[in-house]
């Protein structure tokens, strides 16, 4: 059996003092677990009263993603799928457009220009051809930036996983392939997915660098984030990072994981391994947060959160023109004779 | 509203079921009379399907019969043209229509094209079944209507059932059909629609049309969810005197090109109703068949409602624009009338 990879154990103790980086960037993710986890509760609440539209939640899952983004540099490219919304608001995606983005605002689907933000991809496993061009891409243009890329453990199933990795560790390029194995396809578990114990060992059979780490300890999910980063940034290609963690909420807004799983299990999880709960015991045992502090993270992302919503909710409402835009730099004839069926169409239901 | 002549015996039992219960209760007899149908895909077994229209029947016919499996369309696809040639009957899911593009390789290159390939050495007579069309406000990918992809692929018959007493009698028929068959469950009409249906075992026809209202001034044909959308603009025609001749196509392959003739020359005038993008979408073939066979009958250009040539809009507030709404259908309706 191959070894997770851990640096906190789960009551905040250090296993391995060496590798615990320096407070201030510790301080700095934490800041953005607790950040996402509030962030994320808020959106199901959204979407349970239908201001926001069917909405995946990431909650317990932000050691995860919080931790292996903050791995990347400026320039560094992201290869998003629909549970990665904590990685995105880490990697600096605006509260609002976040927030448009899952109502189904044509402009929270616009992705800004300040970030290399690929869209949230929807087609399981899709993302990581995507990210192994992104990567090939760089490489031969001779840049130094990376692509990070999330999948779920059921999305290592499709054949796209394995063009993706392949690809990337066949023509060395930057690439950093992590699985978010949460334990769960909606209701199927991760048994059904493989025979082998853990999906990184196909790391070998790519030749290419594998990891398995605890994804409910920071400190060990951006230490070997980093570690594939740098190896990726020095030239020598992909790595594929298994992050063993647990999805804690329903699958999406519409999922009722009764039909599928105990109250027990999750239950273990919340109570005695959250990744929040975890660094935020160490932070406290090294003297490095209390209460005060906390207190006060929790009332700055509140007031985050209803300047982003006031701002999401007073945005102009959508045009129904952004239905044809976009679909052709230079649109065929049809497409614009369509603007007028469109027109016509909007007329009919005033 | 169903063709009574294809009811059947009447002194069988009946039950109200939503179209869901009834797909499901027409796979559970299906089990039941044959040993070989499987049913797999993703999330089908222990959870029923993400629209729980396998309910229950892993519970009933055993892990072996119904069970989940990883998680890939071409894993699924393709076994289930392997499980074919060693004498299974598969019946599997895809969880949205949106996620058969994973899978369409396949399809297209060898469920439609297996029989032919060995010289019916080897034949494909599997179930396709998956949920798809729009005004959910779901994700992206999963308000897709992908029939343009199915029907243009030679070999593979397409069935859109749209009343729970046609979901089960086209799913037992389609499971019996010795050709690969796709279904298309609309993921609107799943629970919204309800009706007596008989207990027992029965089939309906792949090929036939269904007549849902009769009228003689123009003709509607549509298929899906969009035969409701149809009857709702045919009934505000006809408050305005207009009565409406509208058809639902049941499948698209085979189709029912008797019913359309009949009914394009009592009217002459022809609006066809799809949820897909216009370009290359079924209603094309429509119109062509028509042209083809009934030009001379036509008093009025036909004309097409359907979705944009975009990617099914994931904009919530306003994607009604996209998938035709009643209102749509009876401005088609005022148009081939004036023209
Ligand atoms: C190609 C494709 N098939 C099916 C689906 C439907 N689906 C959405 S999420 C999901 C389970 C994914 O599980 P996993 O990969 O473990 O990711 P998680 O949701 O647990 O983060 C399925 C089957 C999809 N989105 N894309
Ligand atoms: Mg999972």
């Amino acid at each position: 059996m191959a070894e997770m990879f851990q640096i906190l154990a789960p009551d905040g103790t250090v296993n391995k003092p060496e590798l615990v980086p320096a407070f201030d960037k510790i301080e700095a993710m934490y800041r953005q677990m607790v950040r996402t986890r509030y962030l994320d509760d808020r959106f199901m609440v959204l979407a349970k009263k239908n201001q926001m539209g069917t909405y995946a939640q990431f909650g317990g899952q932000e050691a995860s993603q919080v931790g292996s983004v903050m791995a990347l540099q400026p320039g560094d490219y992201i290869a998003p799928m629909y549970r990665s919304t904590g990685a995105c608001i880490a990697y600096g995606w605006d509260l609002h457009l976040v927030i448009m983005y899952w109502r189904g605002h044509p402009e929270g689907w616009r992705i800004p220009p300040h970030l290399n933000m690929l869209p949230i991809i929807i087609d399981i496993a899709a993302q990581f051809p995507h990210a192994a061009g992104v990567a090939m891409g760089l490489k031969m243009a001779g840049k130094k930036n990376v692509v990070m890329s999330w999948i779920g453990e059921g999305g290592t199933s499709q054949g796209d996983f394995h063009a993706g990795v392949n690809w990337a560790a066949a023509t060395e390029s930057p690439a950093i392939f992590v699985i978010e194995n949460n334990g769960w396809a909606i209701s199927v578990p991760r048994a059904v997915q493989s025979k082998a114990d853990f999906l990184m060992r196909r790391a070998e059979g790519y030749g290419i660098p594998g990891y398995l780490v605890d994804g409910n300890d920071l400190l060990a999910v951006h230490h070997i984030a980093s570690k594939a980063a740098e190896h990726a940034r020095a030239g020598n290609g992909a790595s594929l990072i298994e992050q063993i963690t647990y999805r804690m909420r329903p699958h999406t807004t519409g999922d009722d994981p009764k039909a599928y799983r105990t109250d027990a299990e999750t239950q273990d999880w919340i109570d005695n391994r959250d990744p929040i709960d975890r660094i935020r015991k160490f932070l406290i045992l090294e003297k490095q947060w209390d209460a005060e502090r906390e207190v006060a993270l929790k009332t700055e992302v509140e007031k985050e959160f209803a300047e982003a919503l006031e701002k999401a909710d007073t945005y102009t409402k959508p045009d129904p023109a952004a239905l044809l835009e976009y679909a052709m730099v230079n649109p065929a004839p049809h497409l614009i004779e369509q603007q007028q069926v469109l027109a016509d169409r909007i007329r009919m239901v005033k | 509203m169903t063709q009574l002549a294809e009811k059947p015996n009447p002194i069988s039992e009946k039950k109200v079921m939503t179209l869901a219960a009834a797909l499901t209760d027409g796979m559970d007899i299906a089990l039941e009379r044959d040993e070989k149908v499987v049913m797999y895909g993703e999330d089908v077994g222990v959870m029923g399907g993400v629209f729980r229209v396998t309910t229950g029947l892993q519970g009933k016919h055993g892990k072996h019969r119904v069970f989940d499996t990883p998680l890939t369309e071409e894993g699924i696809l393709g076994t289930a043209v392997g499980m074919c040639a060693v004498g299974w009957k598969p019946v599997v899911e895809l969880q949205f229509g949106g996620f058969l593009y994973a899978g369409l390789d396949q399809v297209i290159s060898h469920v439609s094209r297996y029989r032919y390939r060995s010289r019916g050495r080897w034949n494909t007579p599997m179930v396709i079944r998956f949920p798809y069309g729009g005004g959910l406000n779901l994700l992206e990918q999963h308000h897709d209507s992908p029939e343009t992809y199915l029907t243009h692929t030679p070999g593979i018959k397409v069935v859109f059932p749209t009343t729970p007493y046609d979901a089960k009698g086209l799913m037992l028929a389609a499971i019996e059909d010795p050709d690969p068959v796709v279904i298309f469950e609309n993921i609107k009409l799943y629970r919204s629609v309800k009706e007596e249906v008989p207990t027992g075992y029965y089939t309906v026809p792949l090929g036939k049309a269904r007549k849902v209202m009769d009228g003689s001034d123009v003709t509607l044909i549509t298929w899906g969810a969009m035969v409701t959308q149809c009857e709702a603009a045919a009934k505000a025609a006809l408050e305005a005197g207009i009565s409406c001749d509208v058809l639902d196509l049941r499948t698209l392959v085979p189709l029912d090109l008797e019913a359309i003739l009949e009914s394009v020359e009592k009217t002459g005038r022809v609006v066809i109703v799809h949820e897909a993008n216009l370009t290359s979408g079924f209603g094309g073939e429509i119109a062509a068949l028509i042209a083809e066979k009934a030009l001379f009958s036509l008093e009025a250009p036909i004309l097409r409602v359907a979705g944009f040539d975009t990617m099914h809009s994931p904009f919530n507030p306003i994607n009604h624009f996209h998938r035709p709404e009643p209102a749509y259908i009876a401005d088609a309706i005022r148009k081939v009338l004036e023209a």
